[in-house]
């Protein structure tokens, strides 16, 4: 093997290590997003028995946001195995406990249910917020386009932008506004 | 027969029971336990073994078809092609590689993968498919509605 086939082999079959801000993303969307990144079906060399998944590092997701009213009305079970040991915890407990719980769930579920499927897990770092241990950080080669654009808060504005901001009149002198 | 030991030569006279049985015992050497040993518990896993095989001979050929799907959809991915868009285009363009030649080229010949989703690039700017992600045809590529 000569050293360029050798150095692209290499490069082939290197692990990857991407970065994802989950920040005002959907983590059912995501979910499907990162299950590609994590079980290396994003590559044309990708077989079941290939071990070409990449690691993926969540940063922000303490800040997802669910669709809708999910929040309230996804609930997420458990039972511990004795009589009346079932438990419902809906999203929002769930996430108050451990905000990194909602996303991981997501994508474990996402994936097929297999031998490989805790190994694959085992390549997702998610944390609640930007604080990523420094010698995770320094893996980093790659950051994931988020499918949603982060939408930017009203009292994120500079108060200029929101006075030139146009406007089709301006109410009038008297009226209240509630 | 040519027997080769004066046990075998033995059993070889009476009923063919030993041997009606060593045939089925044959198919489970690799079994665990009592479903290697024992007759009527092997036959029954025998049996079992035997309908999987069948069945697995249809699902090996799906399974490789997934495969290959999976393999063509990420490198038409890497190149930013649909694939829909990508086997209409190659359809259209006379290229007339199967499912599993196309995934060949993707995983062992990026390049020439590369160069086939140049074309259907090409293609589909030309015949207006607008379905087409990318803005531009690449250069470099002369197609048939070119020379005209």
């Amino acid at each position: 093997m000569s050293s360029l086939k050798r150095v692209q082999q290499w490069a082939t079959f290197a692990r990857i290590w991407h970065i994802y801000d989950a920040s005002w993303q959907n983590p059912f969307q995501s979910a499907g997003l990162l299950k590609k990144y994590l079980m290396g079906t994003y590559k044309p060399i990708y077989h079941p028995l290939n071990d070409c998944g990449d690691h993926v590092v969540v940063i922000n997701s303490g800040d997802i946001a669910l669709p809708g009213d999910e929040w309230k009305k996804r609930v997420y079970f458990h039972h511990t195995g004795y009589p009346r040991g079932a438990s419902w915890t809906l999203a929002w407990q769930l996430h108050k406990k451990d905000p990194t719980l909602v996303l991981k769930k997501a994508v474990y579920n996402s994936m097929d249910g297999n031998l490989q499927r805790r190994y694959t897990m085992e390549r997702l770092h998610i944390y609640p917020d930007a604080n990523v241990p420094a010698d995770i950080m320094k893996n980093i080669s790659n950051q994931l386009a988020t499918p949603r654009e982060v939408p930017k808060r009203l009292d994120h504005y500079s108060e200029k932008e929101v006075e030139e901001f146009p406007k089709i009149m301006d109410y009038p002198k008297n009226y209240i506004l509630r | 027969m040519v027997f080769t030991t004066a046990v075998n030569f033995i059993r070889s006279r009476g009923p063919d029971e030993f041997w009606r049985k060593r045939k089925i015992f044959k198919l489970a050497a690799h079994f665990q336990g009592r479903k290697r040993n024992c007759y009527s518990i092997t036959i029954r896993y025998v049996h079992r073994a035997l309908v999987y095989a069948t069945k697995g001979r249809k699902l090996k050929k799906v399974d490789m078809a997934n495969l290959w799907e999976q393999r063509i959809l990420s490198g038409c991915e890497q190149h930013g092609v649909t694939y829909p868009l990508f086997k209409e285009s190659l359809s259209r363009s006379g290229v007339m590689l199967n499912r599993k030649t196309l995934a060949d080229l993707a995983c062992w010949e990026p390049q020439s993968f590369k160069a086939l989703t140049d074309i259907a690039q090409a293609r589909a700017a030309q015949d207006g498919l607008n379905v087409s992600k990318s803005l531009e045809p690449p250069s470099g590529v002369v197609t048939r509605g070119m020379i005209k």
